[in-house]
């Protein structure tokens, strides 16, 4: 068994890896669960589709495909921020049309590329055995910010994201914290590139939050139950794809996905299976007024 | 006449261009409770949110203490209808309550040990103190108008707003807010509520502004509620019974009401 576990620690590629897993695990569930709780799941598979422009550009210019990623992204965030902020279109419109309309020129830009499919595919799905150590050194780094960023200003981020209303009375600058959180968003989006894809960092995101919120009362509780499930998916899905030679980030999140179902139907109080025993019990007891129970 | 605490003077709001109120006037005296009464969309939840900030208005001029809106970071609370958040949030009641200290304590502060120490004296005040480890997916309506008007407490304001706080709640709420109002009386803490309930505008404030778009009427209850001065706030809702009685058929906020909230 601890061979078992070891062996891929061999290859430097799989240490590389695994750290990179860990730190996007980590990261999407502690930012995914304001997506969950403020509803944002589209947004950041907006944000996800609407990179593949600046990491194609990067692609053709050579640069740093994740530096490409980062300015697209912090872009495309604040347009949906302006877009949507004088109320004129609403927000899911919005997000629809720009992640639509970036996500065509990423292609068109791709389409022009030779080995245009293997691309497509690293950057839709996620080449978490080809990261470099520039490459983990900056998700470390990115990793650290955004959850700083998160931890400093969390109680103002609280209060935006129950009650926008009490945060403009506190005469807190909600507009300005709403894109601090887009681009928090965006940034998570490119670092997870790496280990899951453009297709996938929207489950990443949202699956272990919405575990979490079925599990906790409070956020802080949930923002660490919910990192503790994503790191265990990606590690465990690392390992699966290993052994099984199937692709990383598809793994990953089938883990996440397994993790969720489980708690979904068993989580105490609020499974779907005690739900479904309770209105049992309760139509029994209403049937037979006597001593059933 | 003492010096007037809130001033609002020729102000009017439009939604899209649309007029919601229009040349609104009136002065609400230090420490007064105030019932802003009306028909559902005569503006009643648009001036409160006016009050905080929340919306732009045009023309006129409105003064706090004498002085002009936002001069006074803390002065103003808010109590919005219960609806207007996702009350499945993971949060607890204490949470929740602490919220109203976060304009006071300003960035990268944590909570001190005097604002754990207002939280929880106002959840005493609100009669919720054994709630406070609650979670607020779990409350009644009722404890949720608690809630509200516990973080409005922590707030510590001069002025307090509250929309609609009576509607679809216990009467055992109703009277721990009476109470608390009659302590805030003893604060000198203003107070402007609005309600569909003409009986406790009539019998526990000691001002009724009639809104309907614009001012009705504005004075106590005997002189704000004439036959005449409602049915122009109220028309067609409005039945006149013999002897003076007065019926108004209004139950569920209409969907003109509800989009304006969002």
């Amino acid at each position: 068994m601890i061979t078992w576990l070891t062996a891929p620690l061999a290859y430097g590629f799989m240490q590389r890896g695994l750290l990179a897993s860990l730190m996007v695990g980590i990261l999407c569930a502690v930012i995914g669960c304001y997506v969950v709780l403020r509803g944002m799941a589209f947004i950041g598979d907006a944000l996800a589709h609407a990179i593949l422009p600046g990491i194609a550009i990067a692609y053709l210019l050579k640069g740093n495909l994740l530096i490409g990623a980062l300015a697209a992204a912090v872009l495309v965030a604040l347009g949906i921020g302006f877009f949507s902020r004088q109320g004129t279109i609403k927000e899911d419109t919005a997000i629809g049309i720009l992640f639509a309309a970036a996500l065509s020129l990423g292609v068109l830009l791709i389409s022009t590329i030779r080995t245009y499919a293997v691309d497509l595919t690293h950057i839709l799905f996620g080449n978490v055995l080809g990261v470099s150590t520039g490459d983990l050194w900056l998700t470390g780094a990115l990793t650290v910010l955004v959850l700083a960023t998160i931890a400093l200003f969390y109680k103002e981020f609280l209060v935006i994201s129950f009650d926008p209303v009490l945060a403009t009375t506190l005469r807190l600058p909600v507009e300005w914290l709403r894109h601090l959180m887009l681009i928090l968003l965006a940034l998570t989006v490119v670092v997870s590139l790496q280990t899951v894809g453009v297709g996938l960092v929207a489950a990443m995101l949202v699956t272990p939050g919405a575990t979490a919120y079925l599990l906790t009362r409070r956020l802080p509780a949930m923002m660490a139950v919910a990192a503790l499930i994503g790191a265990f998916s990606s590690i465990s899905g690392l390992y699966i794809s290993f052994y099984w030679n199937v692709a990383s980030g598809a793994a990953v999140v089938l883990v996440a996905t397994a993790i969720f179902l489980v708690v979904f139907l068993f989580a105490p109080q609020r499974g779907a299976f005690w739900q479904w025993r309770r209105g049992r019990q309760q139509a029994v007891l209403e049937r037979c007024a006597e001593k059933e129970h | 006449m003492q010096p007037a605490q809130l001033e609002i003077e020729h102000v009017s709001v439009a939604y899209n261009g649309q007029p919601v109120l229009c040349d609104v006037t009136f002065h609400v005296p230090h420490g007064a409770r105030v019932a802003v009464v009306g028909p559902n969309g005569a503006g009643k939840s648009t001036l409160f949110k006016v009050l905080v900030g929340l919306l732009p208005w045009h023309g006129g001029r409105i003064l706090i203490h004498g002085q002009p809106l936002g001069h006074h970071h803390d002065c103003v609370a808010y109590v919005p209808q219960r609806e207007e958040v996702d009350w499945r949030f993971p949060l607890t009641v204490s949470d929740v309550v602490m919220m109203g200290r976060y304009g006071r304590l300003g960035w990268l502060k944590r909570p001190t040990k005097e604002d754990h120490e207002v939280v929880r004296r106002c959840l005493e005040q609100m009669r919720i103190a054994d709630l406070a480890q609650r979670p607020i997916q779990e409350l009644s309506g009722g404890q949720q108008q608690r809630v509200f008007l516990a973080r409005a407490l922590a707030q510590e304001p001069h002025i307090l707003l509250m929309d609609e706080p009576f509607t679809a709640i216990d009467i055992t709420t109703q009277e721990t807010i009476m109470a608390v109002l009659d302590e805030l009386r003893a604060q000198q803490v203003t107070v402007l509520i609005s309600t569909h309930d003409l009986s406790l505008a009539a019998a526990h404030f000691d001002r009724v502004l009639l809104l309907n778009r614009r001012v009705i009427g504005y004075g106590t209850a005997q002189e704000v509620f004439t036959q005449k001065q409602l049915m122009e706030a109220f028309g067609g809702q409005l039945l006149i019974l013999g002897e003076g009685a007065v019926v108004i058929d209004q139950c569920c906020a209409p969907e003109a009401q509800r989009r304006s909230r969002a």
